[in-house]
């Protein structure tokens, strides 16, 4: 089968050419992308800091339920969030379904999980530390928030890069809740499925090759961000200053 | 003569119910006068970092009483214990350095209490435990050797010029160098700050050549006070 | 991570200039048979000039589409199942149905054709793979083509043999199935679409051929479905719109005039 270099010449080709349907799904998969990951931190970080830091009944419980989401097939929630999202469900007056916003929506709930039990597990492991440093010096309750997570940054970028990774993949989601529309809410997985559906492997293993792509500018992105802001790369050792 | 920084009146650090019954720490009367420097010696686990703690703050009285600058800290004091923390530092064992350039690291405290960063007061403050701020300043908190980063941590706490400083085994593991510019440090900050000082460590002739008293502490208990040329 | 959003944010812009243009919007439900086979893309430009409407389509298995439809989530259906769509209207969800066009179905299997089913009628031939238990590929996913083929069965006067084990349940679309149907030497249902494309790929290596064809069991009609009126959020007039231009004589032509690999594929036949 020349499936693979027949794949790659036409990825090239879609890519050079500026092909209006490939980038169209290149832009859907970035917002969804986007909008899905921005949500995931903002709402994820604090979850995250709160189950890892804190002591409080039914913290096993939390966790328990947060790691079991992790396993959540995506099918289900497509499922979960059409049922929520269709004009007659409860969520159906913002008519979201079908909707880059929607899918968005249905791509939180998987990116989620993840920021919440890899903050829990960054913090929980700076924590004891950390925490008498940062209440020795003379933080309060914000500040120890906030420090705390800005020293469980590099953990927190590997949380990131990894729900990206998730999101940027899905495709049964994107598919149940987006409705694979052209122009629309059609994302590089989506059109893959369809393209595959249709039998043109080709044209599926091209687009799987400009995801790729996509992803490796983004984590690229992220990984001179990372170094400017740290001045070298490096593991999230922690700066012990015991002998 | 002022009141005492610290008054300490049956005061019990335990766990579980009832704290008394598996207490760590057991302190009947205890007074630390202002501008003072307190040794404490003992072996592992005789209570010295427990009683740091209470006196950092970072730990509440399970029974008994504690009085700081001449008031007795109720558990609003406690509740608010960001306040009392920033007044009296504690550099535990446990400590450690933030994921950030040396300057950062000592200026963090200054910035948690909204303080003006002048580059002069970060310079001070590592120049009295021997760091040039021009060479060690922009270092990354990785780049640092073990006693450095100890002397670091240290100039953070002494840039934010407490009125007390609890140093829990300050000198473990240091070389001889670095051990002396610990003691400078030590003197410096009680001599042109009138910080007072409560360190714990288990070198007792180190302790006894820049303590005021040196304490004995043995199963949570003071067991007495070490005698000798001061 | 500003820089980040900064590139997101312009793709993004990208992708929501290309639809800037565009005039109404309307959202059709429909199978995987039209977007698939291309009918769709093909038809869109069209559609756009004549009417000013941008088919927006969300194409997924007949059952689904049929329940985009009763959720309002879609302003009009195009499906090819006249027994579920007459009681979708008849259980209050549509209000009228519009047939427009037909493709046809036709049954493969291995060229060798262990039941000796070529040329027969589909009722037969099925009867004769039954009684040679030869193996038997369905689609299995409750699509047009899987309820197409539960109908034939019917036909046939059988029982449909899911739980015998010549019977294979894919559980997939079209190609997956043939593709399993040609390894395991089974026969299998599938629209002319699909297999045109298949045999085309495949240049006749398969081992797979057409062994029964034009029946009037197999003719797939396809038909427009205005939804109730109790979706008061969906484009009705828009939905009109756009049926009245698929049954003019201009979107018949349009229908007509479509063709996979040089083989017309969708034969248009509104009522006049």
């Amino acid at each position: 089968m020349d499936y693979f270099s027949e794949g790659l010449s036409q990825a090239v080709a879609l890519l050079l050419s500026l092909d209006a349907e490939t980038f169209s799904a290149v832009g859907a998969t970035a917002s969804v992308t986007a909008l899905a990951l921005f949500a995931s931190l903002l709402l994820g970080l604090p979850l995250g800091f709160a189950l890892g830091h804190f002591r409080f009944p039914g913290r096993r419980a939390a966790r328990l339920f947060v790691d079991w989401m992790l396993s959540l097939p995506t099918v289900v929630i497509g499922l979960i969030v059409y049922a929520l999202l269709t004009a007659r469900g409860p969520l159906g007056e913002w008519g979201l379904l079908f909707t880059v916003p929607g899918m968005a929506l249905g791509l939180t709930l998987l990116g989620l999980p993840i920021i919440v039990s890899m903050t829990a597990t960054a913090v929980e492991s700076t924590d004891t530390r950390l925490t008498e440093t940062l209440l020795s010096l003379g933080a309060d309750r914000w500040q120890l928030l906030l420090a705390t997570l800005v020293e469980a940054r590099f953990a927190m970028a590997l949380a990131a890069a990894t729900a990206f990774g998730r999101i940027v993949s899905e495709v049964g989601i994107a598919m149940m809740v987006g409705g694979n529309i052209k122009w629309q809410t059609r994302t590089i997985t989506t059109a893959i499925a369809l393209e595959t559906g249709k039998g043109e492997f080709a044209t599926g293993i091209a687009l799987g090759f400009v995801l790729m792509v996509v992803a490796l500018v983004v984590n690229l992105l992220v990984a001179l961000l990372r170094g400017r802001s740290n001045g070298r790369q490096g593991g999230a050792q922690p700066g012990g200053v015991r002998p | 003569m002022s009141a005492p920084l610290y008054s300490l009146r049956g005061v019990v650090v335990g766990y579980g119910e009832p704290a008394t019954a598996n207490a760590v720490l057991h302190v009947p009367e205890l007074s630390i006068e202002r501008g003072s420097i307190l040794g404490l010696v003992g072996h592992n686990g005789s209570g010295k970092s427990t009683l740091l703690k209470l006196l950092g703050f970072l730990l509440a009285p399970s029974a008994g009483e504690l009085s700081f600058d001449g008031r007795v800290v109720d558990a609003a004091g406690y509740r608010a214990g960001h306040l009392l923390r920033r007044r009296a530092v504690l550099l535990g064992q446990d400590t450690c350095l933030l994921k950030r350039s040396v300057a950062a690291n000592v200026a963090f405290g200054l910035k948690l209490r909204g303080q003006p960063v002048s580059q002069a007061a970060l310079a001070e403050a590592l120049g009295l435990v021997g760091l040039d701020f021009v060479e060690f300043g922009p270092r990354s908190w990785r780049e640092l050797s073990g006693g450095e980063a100890r002397r670091v941590a240290l100039a953070a706490r002494l840039a934010l010029t407490p009125e007390a400083l609890l140093l829990d085994e300050p000198t473990t593991g240091l070389d001889r160098a670095s051990v002396g510019f610990v003691q400078q440090a030590v003197l410096a900050a009680r001599e042109s700050r009138g910080t007072t000082l409560v360190i714990a460590s288990h070198d007792v002739d180190w302790l006894k050549s820049c303590a005021d008293r040196v304490l004995l502490m043995d199963e949570g208990r003071i067991t007495g006070e070490i005698l000798g040329e001061l | 991570m500003r820089k980040l959003i900064i590139v997101l944010a312009m793709l993004s812009a990208f992708a929501f200039a290309s639809t800037a243009l565009a005039a109404e919007d309307i959202k059709i439900g429909t199978t995987t048979s039209t977007a698939d086979t291309g009918l769709l893309d093909y038809l869109e430009p069209m559609v756009l000039k004549d009417t000013g409407l941008a088919m927006r389509w969300i194409a997924v298995g007949t059952g689904k589409a049929l329940e985009h439809g009763k959720n309002c989530d879609v302003d009009v259906l195009m499906v090819h199942a006249p027994g579920a769509e007459k009681k979708f209207i008849e259980d209050g969800f549509g209000v009228s149905r519009a047939e427009f066009m037909f493709n046809d179905f036709v049954l493969v299997g291995p060229v060798k054709d262990p039941a000796k089913i070529k040329g027969r009628g589909v009722a037969d031939a099925l009867k004769a793979i039954a009684a040679a238990k030869a193996s038997f590929a369905s689609r299995g996913d409750d699509s047009g083509t899987h309820k197409m083929e539960k109908n034939l069965w019917k036909v046939a006067s059988l029982p449909v043999p899911d739980k015998d084990s010549w019977y294979i349940g894919v559980g997939q679309g079209m190609l997956a199935t043939l593709r399993i149907a040609a390894e395991r030497g089974a026969y299998t249902l599938t629209d002319r679409g699909t297999w045109i494309k298949y045999e085309a790929k495949d240049q006749g290596k398969s081992g797979l051929a057409i062994l029964s064809e034009g029946d009037k069991a197999l003719l797939n009609q396809y038909s427009i479905i205005q939804l109730a009126p109790k979706c008061v959020k969906i484009k009705h007039a828009a939905a009109r719109k756009l049926e009245a231009w698929f049954v003019s004589p201009a979107g018949q032509k349009a229908i007509a005039s479509f063709n996979l690999e040089g083989k017309q594929l969708f034969f248009p036949n509104a009522a006049k």
